[in-house]
């Protein structure tokens, strides 16, 4: 039993085990390289770990934590996110002052928040699993010790987070009261059977309330977006990337986790009050975007709207007579949004890394419009693979955020959700405005005036590496999305 | 595997052409002409083994063998999805125009002085590619998927070599075609969601869909959906605006390829699926759509007639012809629809060479203001020759091409709705003032005897010549044409019956 | 022999071809030899044709290919000849021959001689084609062929805009008519199926009967064209100034064939047309107001050339007054001789300006008689032709034209003397405005003098066009096996007498107040009413102004107000709220944590608000 608890949990252990090693390592000698060396290593051992913890799937490993293809898959998804990222991070920090070893840690331990959370069955492990992930994040937003943007995001993102998560907390306390368990499923079997008596139906509401409140903040859906384009702005470009990707993307599996497992499709209530949210984010986050010239604060403006796509998969599950389908559509999305969100991130840390000698000031960020244009006679590969990833976010053909858009909606219209289709359509043709606009920024003829141009001297091997996983990612699988539709078909709940 | 590789053989041309540039910068221009002439020619030759008599059997959806060529290959079976590619006659006309005025577009730029001609051209053969597969793709998906992709490297031709407002422009071609675009992947994915819940199989395929049940209001709703998506790019009134703006900006190329061959795209989705796979909401919508015709051929000639930018005007102009495609669409009789097919043709070349003028006088003039042009004549007769022959096409002279179109389109909706085609022929004079005032201002009147111009090399005179033998050619004995597309109509009839030829209106029109 | 007559249109058209062509890089003389040479080879195709043709006159039907075919709709490339058809190509070719060798010479000093002949042959084979076609659709595209050539040869010169803007007014308004004859084609193909002229004709006579509404619908329609083309009322307007191109243009174009399509027009489907009676009095009334007014508008004129475009349009009313009393030959007989002393009077006038530097206004030209013979001696007997002197060929033709006229019994009963009595005021004012030509121009006092005289290219046409002239009308034209037989004219010796003084009555009335200056206007036209009655006429009866207040301006205008495109005032709109909501939302990121952490809560309580609501 012992044996096999421990299999099927390898992978985050791997991570524990290796976070320890690189910790010894700091005390010990500090030398990035190395630091990054074994980070990188141990998220692609990690990798290869989740290969024999699909032997034993599905396995209930205590209460708490739940190794199934469900959490394998977003395993994967994390743990490739969380490499890239340090992939990236490695260039990005290479020229800034300070000491990188620690930053590596805080990304192996937050991904380590990420494994725990999409294996999360019980509301302890939910919370365990969100707070390893937010406290390293923290961190890492504040990573780079000069400059205030960062400093200021990761205070204002520490403090709303915070509340947030108290929130959250206190929502669970209610729940608890009311219902006497904290386990997804004895949540459901509670609602769904009981006859609730109305001050405990009143304390159930409250905490449901709340719950959402606590996650929706973390997936910046309106109204609890406020945050996003602050943060995402201050913090450097691999964590924002980090940030989009990992955190949302763990977050939103084990929201969906939960929701599946206690039920909560039963609820019209619930149901519509979700509507209204993804209709709001999707219309106020592309309308947000518009007209916006910072490229961080634009692509979160748009990862607000992304999310609110993403909530038709959860609202549709209880329309659906096959609702597998909808685990199928949500996990579609989440891979695409993550890779493609990854390749703007990408780009933006892989601009910014080498801003040594250009008028912007040696711990600058390349993130404005201005400072892209002409991209593509002076970069044409970094130029091609923002095309890509800005067309995938628009939903455009052979791109991989195509056969997502696509996903989304067939279950919509299986499920005939009209409004948030309605939603989805118009947002959708706003946003093309705003990613067209970078892509046009990027294909303009550089003039002679555009001296903030910053072009990274070299491509380094990595950030090769990571151009060529990503355009190959974002392209294979807009072609030929089959092998991953087949594999997400047996991914259950 | 020959429909594929009419569609490999451009694509990995354009790159072939990019990749060229960095031998010489002359060469991208040789290279994408002689793909689209080998992609043309290796069309021709193949028909060559299709069976004489095949062209004029009538293509049944059952049996891939009465379709001059057909190919499929299972692509994403979790949706039933397949690369299902196939030609009949309608198809098949519509590629070799395609080519031909790939072509032409391609050597119209060959002494325009734009930067990176091998991105350029590589654009351009994308944009062909692209819109090959629009004409031949039978599976709504990949038909959706041809329609949308075939935009991007359109766009880039817009955005990176257009003229001053070209941010504009191309933003706005954009977000029109892909939003309507957008309306349209929802109503395929509707249908194909009925048809699976009717028969327990995902499938996309034009074939299984056409016969898919559903109430009428459902059916009305489907078939706006898809409608919207080729009326905005016909374009239709009041869908038109995008069109001005992207002809004026784009670069002569770009002008030549989004008039000859993109807005052909709408038509023949128009026939090929809006129509067939809706036949009682779309004749129910018929007289709507009529009436959005003869709009549009009035407003575009009215608009036409205002505009001093020769390009702009020229825009209109297509406006205004692209409206009697939709009549000859939604009068759905033999003749309108051999019409309205006719009418694309011709629209095609007419349209093309008159950008071609509006390119070259800009690339001579610097200036698409005819207020600044005049007298062009003198300094260049041979232009203003060319100008005059499809001047004339356009506003609908007999004995060429786009007279027999309209005229037929004019004849079959005559049947059907004889009001209207009183109101449609007006077309015909404003055509004559728009035309006419166009000419005078840019070729006649006064010349400026400071300029220096240069007239029309052979190359270009070739590039009219094939037109202008296409335009005579099809206006003398369009009977090839007519005979490609009658099996196609008539496998449509099956589909959907065509409007009472004759004897309709002998009540109505007193 | 009778199968090449496809050669007959082919000629001219190879040659217009080979002149666009070559544009302009051929010598001269091969170009006037070549333009003149084809039309003058055709000239004698026909010549052989009709000779062949005539030993056994059966209607010659030739196909060369099959148009276009969908479904039932299946127009041939095909022509029909009968004697109707002959008539027409002798005039077109002959007189087209004449009148391209007396351009070799006019044109000489053009830069743009060859183009010149390319859109004058490309006319002539137009013509062709549209007297030979044996489908309306072909008929169709003659017609719109001819009147492409004519818009070029009316902007000929196209350095002046003025020119520019005569050819686009006579293409547009001609199109007008078009296109109701495009729209009649249309009704008879839906209704009779077919467009072929003899079937239909006969198909009409089995569907319809007389007085039917399709039948005067479908007759109307193509009277549309008829009126178009041949610049009759109300859409009349183009031809004077058309006059803005070359004279021997206006000569062959204006005067002696197009503009007569309308008359053949009329005559080729006369079978619908006595389908529908009252449509064929229409015809006759169009006709006769048209020759009023033109003739009146011809009596004010000072420009050589306006009064002859007037007298054109005033002679061709009488042709469409021929049709409509049903005299069929007689329109066609004086279609036939009309192009003979009109041909004359342009070319002779073309002449006097050819010599005269261009000078257009007959006051300023004057005693021309002597330095100017064969001007004058053209215009003379052109003249007299013109206005019907007994024995000259137009007296023969329009002399039974005003007979038919009073025997006319058709819809309206004893509308027939009327209809005489009008034609009859037209004959009076055409002698005077044609002698007043005449005194004016060639007596008097010289104002200008000649700088040259004609060549043989130009004395020559002149001379055989006198001729013509004088004896065109002494044989009768073979025309009665195509139509109706006509009631045999037996008018009472007073009628003819009066028909045939009251044109030397004008004769008379002219020399008096142009010549002998015995009588004087100007008391009468220093008047005010009279002045602005002159003012009225010379403007052409203000229809000019007319259209351009009822149409021109309308159209202008409304182009101007929507060339802004309003419709895409509705996506800028929307594109306007999108920017509105994205500023007022942007203004919500405030950047101030405690607004945050506020909007948070305020979710928190909408949201608990929201799912209490159910409880």
């Amino acid at each position: 039993m012992m044996a096999a608890a421990s299999q099927a949990l390898l992978a985050p252990l791997v991570l524990s085990v290796a976070s320890l090693a690189l910790m010894m390592q700091i005390a010990f000698r500090r030398h990035s390289y190395t630091s990054w060396v074994i980070t990188c290593l141990t998220l692609v051992l990690s990798m290869v770990a989740l290969v024999p913890m699909s032997k034993l799937v599905p396995l209930q490993v205590t209460p708490l934590l739940i190794s199934d293809q469900y959490s394998l898959f977003f395993s994967l998804l994390i743990l490739f996110a969380t490499l890239i990222t340090a992939l990236l991070a490695k260039d990005y920090l290479q020229h800034r002052a300070g000491e990188n070893e620690e930053f590596y840690l805080l990304l192996l331990l937050s991904s380590l928040g990420g494994l725990i959370l999409v294996s999360a069955t019980h509301l302890a492990s939910f919370l365990l699993g969100l707070e390893l992930l937010g406290v390293a994040l923290y961190a890492l937003i504040a990573y780079p010790e000069r400059g205030h943007l960062p400093l200021e995001a990761a205070i204002k993102y520490l403090i709303l987070s915070g509340a947030a998560s108290g929130i959250l907390l206190f929502g669970f306390a209610l729940i608890y009261a009311a219902l006497g368990t904290l386990s997804f499923v004895g949540i459901g079997q509670q609602l769904t059977q009981l006859e609730l008596a109305a001050d405990r139906q009143l304390l159930v509401l409250i905490g449901t309330s709340m719950v959402f409140t606590g996650i929706g903040f973390k997936l910046s859906l309106v109204p609890f977006h406020m945050w996003t384009p602050d943060v995402y702005h201050g913090a450097p470009s691999p964590v924002t990337g980090f940030l989009s990707t990992v955190s949302k993307g763990a977050i939103f599996a084990a929201l969906m986790r939960l929701f599946i497992d206690a039920q909560l499709y039963h609820y019209q209530g619930l149901m519509i009050a979700l509507s209204v949210i993804a209709i709001a984010s999707m219309l106020a986050g592309n309308l947000l975007a518009l007209q916006q010239s910072n490229l961080k604060r634009l692509l979160a403006y748009s990862s607000i709207a992304h999310l609110g796509y993403l909530i038709i998969a959860l609202v549709v599950y209880g329309a659906l007579r096959q609702p597998q389908m909808a685990v199928e559509a949500a996990g579609f999305y989440i891979t695409a949004y993550i890779v493609t969100s990854l390749a703007a991130f990408a780009l933006l840390s892989m601009l910014s890394s080498d801003v040594r000698d250009s008028v912007l000031g040696n711990d600058a960020e390349v993130d404005d419009i201005d400072h892209i244009r002409g991209l593509f006679w002076r970069q044409p590969i970094l130029a091609l693979m923002l095309t890509i990833a800005m067309l995938s976010l628009a939903g455009i053909p052979l791109t991989i955020g195509f056969i997502g858009k696509f996903y989304l909606f067939a279950v919509g219209i299986k499920g005939s959700l009209w409004w948030l289709l309605a939603a989805l359509v118009i947002g959708s043709g706003i946003g093309i405005y705003y990613y067209l606009r970078v892509v046009f920024a990027m294909s303009m003829k550089p003039q002679d005036s555009d001296q903030v141009l910053v072009v990274p001297a070299k491509l380094t091997l990595a950030a090769k590496l990571v151009i060529c996983i990503l355009i190959f990612t974002m392209l294979y699988l807009g072609v030929l999305p089959q092998p991953l539709m087949e594999y997400l078909g047996t991914v259950t709940v | 595997m020959i429909l594929p590789n009419l569609i490999l053989v451009l694509l990995v041309g354009g790159a072939l052409a990019w990749w060229s540039e960095r031998f010489d910068s002359s060469w991208p221009r040789l290279v994408a002409l002689l793909v689209v002439l080998a992609d043309l020619s290796y069309l021709l030759s193949s028909l060559t083994t299709v069976p004489l008599e095949n062209f004029a059997l009538v293509p049944v959806a059952a049996d891939p063998a009465s379709w001059l060529m057909s190919y499929q290959l299972n692509w994403i079976p979790r949706f039933g999805i397949r690369f299902e590619l196939a030609m009949d006659g309608l198809s098949l006309v519509l590629i070799v125009l395609t080519l031909v005025l790939g072509a032409i577009a391609i050597v119209s730029s060959w002494t325009e002085d734009n930067q990176r001609q091998g991105f350029f051209q590589a654009n351009i053969l994308w944009t062909l590619a692209g819109v090959v597969g629009v004409f031949l793709a039978m599976d709504l998906f990949l038909f959706f998927l041809f329609w949308e992709v075939m935009l991007v490297p359109m766009y880039l031709l817009i955005a990176i070599w257009g003229h001053e407002g070209k941010a504009h422009a191309s933003m706005k071609f954009f977000i029109f075609t892909q939003f309507s675009g957008l309306l349209m992947l929802v109503a395929i994915v509707v249908l194909a969601i009925l048809q699976q819940q009717a028969s327990g199989i995902w499938s996309f395929s034009y074939f299984d869909l056409l016969n898919t049940s559903m109430d009428s209001t459902v059916a009305g709703w489907l078939m706006l959906g898809f409608f919207i998506a080729f009326v905005v790019k016909l374009p239709g009134f009041p869908f038109h605006t995008w069109l001005p703006d992207a002809h004026t900006q784009a670069p002569t190329a770009g002008s030549v390829i989004l008039a000859g061959i993109l807005l052909k795209t709408g038509a023949y989705g128009l026939i090929r699926f809006t129509v067939p796979l809706f036949p009682e909401a779309a004749l129910e919508f018929a007289p709507i759509a009529m009436m959005l015709g003869v709009a549009g051929i009035i407003y575009g000639a009215v608009l036409a007639f205002g505009q001093s930018d020769f390009k702009r005007l020229v825009a209109y102009s297509s406006v205004s012809h692209m409206g009697f495609v939709l009549l000859g669409v939604f009068a759905w009789n033999a003749l309108a629809l051999q019409g309205a097919v006719m009418q694309m043709v011709a629209h095609g070349f007419s349209t093309a060479a008159l950008f071609m003028i509006a390119g070259a006088l800009q690339q001579r003039m610097h200036t698409r203001d005819m207020n600044q042009m005049g007298g062009l004549w003198q300094q260049m007769p041979r232009m203003g020759a060319v100008a005059l022959f499809f001047v004339l096409a356009s506003l609908g002279m007999p004995g060429l091409g786009n007279f027999v179109a309209e005229f037929l389109v004019l004849l079959g909706l005559f049947q059907v709705n004889p009001w209207m085609t009183v109101v449609a022929a007006l077309g015909l004079i404003t055509a004559a003032i728009y035309s006419l005032i166009m000419m005078q201002r840019a070729f006649y009147g006064k010349p400026d005897d400071s300029r220096r111009l240069t007239d029309f090399g052979s190359l270009e005179m070739t590039a009219m010549a094939v037109m202008i033998i296409a335009l005579v050619w099809l206006g003398m004995y369009p009977q090839p044409v007519l005979d490609l597309v009658q099996p196609v109509i008539d496998s449509l009839a099956v589909e959907v019956p065509l409007v009472a030829e004759r004897g309709v209106s002998v009540g109505a029109v007193q | 022999m009778l199968q090449t007559v496809w050669l007959i249109p082919l000629l001219p058209f190879l040659s217009a071809v080979l002149l666009m062509v070559t544009a302009g890089r051929m010598p001269r003389p091969l170009v006037a030899m070549l333009g003149a040479g084809s039309v003058g080879l055709s000239a004698v195709v026909v010549l052989l044709f009709g000779m062949q043709f005539m030993q056994a006159p059966e209607p010659y039907t030739l196909t060369l290919w099959s148009w276009m075919r969908v479904g039932d709709f299946a127009p041939q490339f095909s022509f029909y000849i009968d004697q109707l058809t002959l008539v027409m190509m002798a005039v077109i070719t002959g007189v087209g021959f004449l009148i391209h060798l007396y351009s070799t010479e006019f044109m000489e000093e053009d830069s743009d001689y060859s183009r010149y002949f390319a859109y004058m042959n490309m006319f002539v084979a137009a013509m062709l084609i549209l007297v030979m076609a044996d489908n309306l659709l072909l008929l169709f595209l003659g017609w719109e062929g001819v009147g492409v050539c004519s818009y070029l040869l009316v902007g000929f010169w196209y350095k002046d805009p003025a020119n520019g803007a005569a050819s686009r007014k006579a293409f547009v308004v001609t199109r007008v008519g078009d296109t109701a004859m495009a729209l009649g084609l249309l009704l008879l193909f839906t209704e009779l199926g077919t467009l072929q002229i003899q079937p239909m004709l006969d198909a009409a006579n089995n569907t319809w009967v007389s007085g039917d509404t399709l039948p005067a619908l479908a007759a109307l329609l193509l009277l549309g064209g008829a009126v178009g083309k041949s610049a009759q009322l109300p859409l009349h307007t183009w031809l004077p100034d058309a006059m803005a191109g070359p004279t021997p243009v206006s000569a062959l174009i204006h005067a002696a064939t197009m503009v007569t399509a309308g008359v053949y027009l009329i005559a080729r489907t006369h079978g619908l047309f006595l389908l529908a009676p009252d449509v064929l009095l229409l015809v006759a009334l169009i006709g006769l107001v048209t020759l009023l007014l033109a003739a009146f508008t011809a009596l004010n004129q000072h420009d050589i050339k306006r009064i002859l475009a007037y007298s054109t349009i005033s002679q061709i009313g009488y042709m469409f007054l021929a049709l409509g009393v049903g005299a069929w030959s007689s329109g066609i007989f004086h279609l036939m001789t009309h192009a003979f002393f009109k041909a004359l009077l342009f070319l002779g006038a073309g002449a006097v300006i050819h010599c005269l530097h261009h000078e257009h206004n007959i006051f300023k030209m004057g005693g021309l008689r002597s330095r100017l013979p064969v001007a004058f001696w053209s215009f003379l007997i052109g003249s007299a032709a013109l206005a019907a002197l007994p024995f000259t060929s137009g007296f023969f033709s329009k002399d039974p034209i005003l007979i038919s006229a009073f025997e006319y019994h058709g819809s309206i009963a004893g509308i027939g003397p009327w209809l005489w009595v009008g034609g009859l005021l037209g004959a009076l004012l055409t002698a005077i405005y044609s002698f007043r030509l005449v005194f004016i121009v060639f007596f008097g006092e010289a104002n200008t003098e000649p700088d040259r005289q004609p060549g043989w290219r130009m004395a020559g046409p002149l001379t055989l066009l006198c001729v013509l002239s004088l004896f065109g009308g002494w044989f009768a034209l073979p025309l009665a096996s195509v139509f109706p037989a006509e009631s045999a004219h037996h008018p009472s010796m007073l009628i003819e007498g009066i028909s045939i003084s009251i044109p030397l009555l004008g004769v008379l009335v002219a020399w008096l107040v142009y010549y002998q200056r015995k009588v004087s206007v100007s008391r009468f036209t220093d008047s005010p009413t009279g002045n602005s009655l002159r003012q009225y006429w010379h403007s052409g009866w203000a229809m000019d102004d007319l259209y351009d207040n009822l149409l021109v301006k309308p159209f202008v205008g409304v182009s101007t107000l929507l060339r802004g495109e309003p419709v895409d005032k509705v996506y800028n709109g929307i594109v306007g709220v999108c920017q509105l909501v994205h500023r007022g939302l942007s203004e919500s990121q405030t950047g101030k944590m405690r607004w945050y952490a506020t909007s948070m809560v305020f979710g928190l309580i909408a949201l608990i608000t929201f799912l209490g609501w159910g409880i």
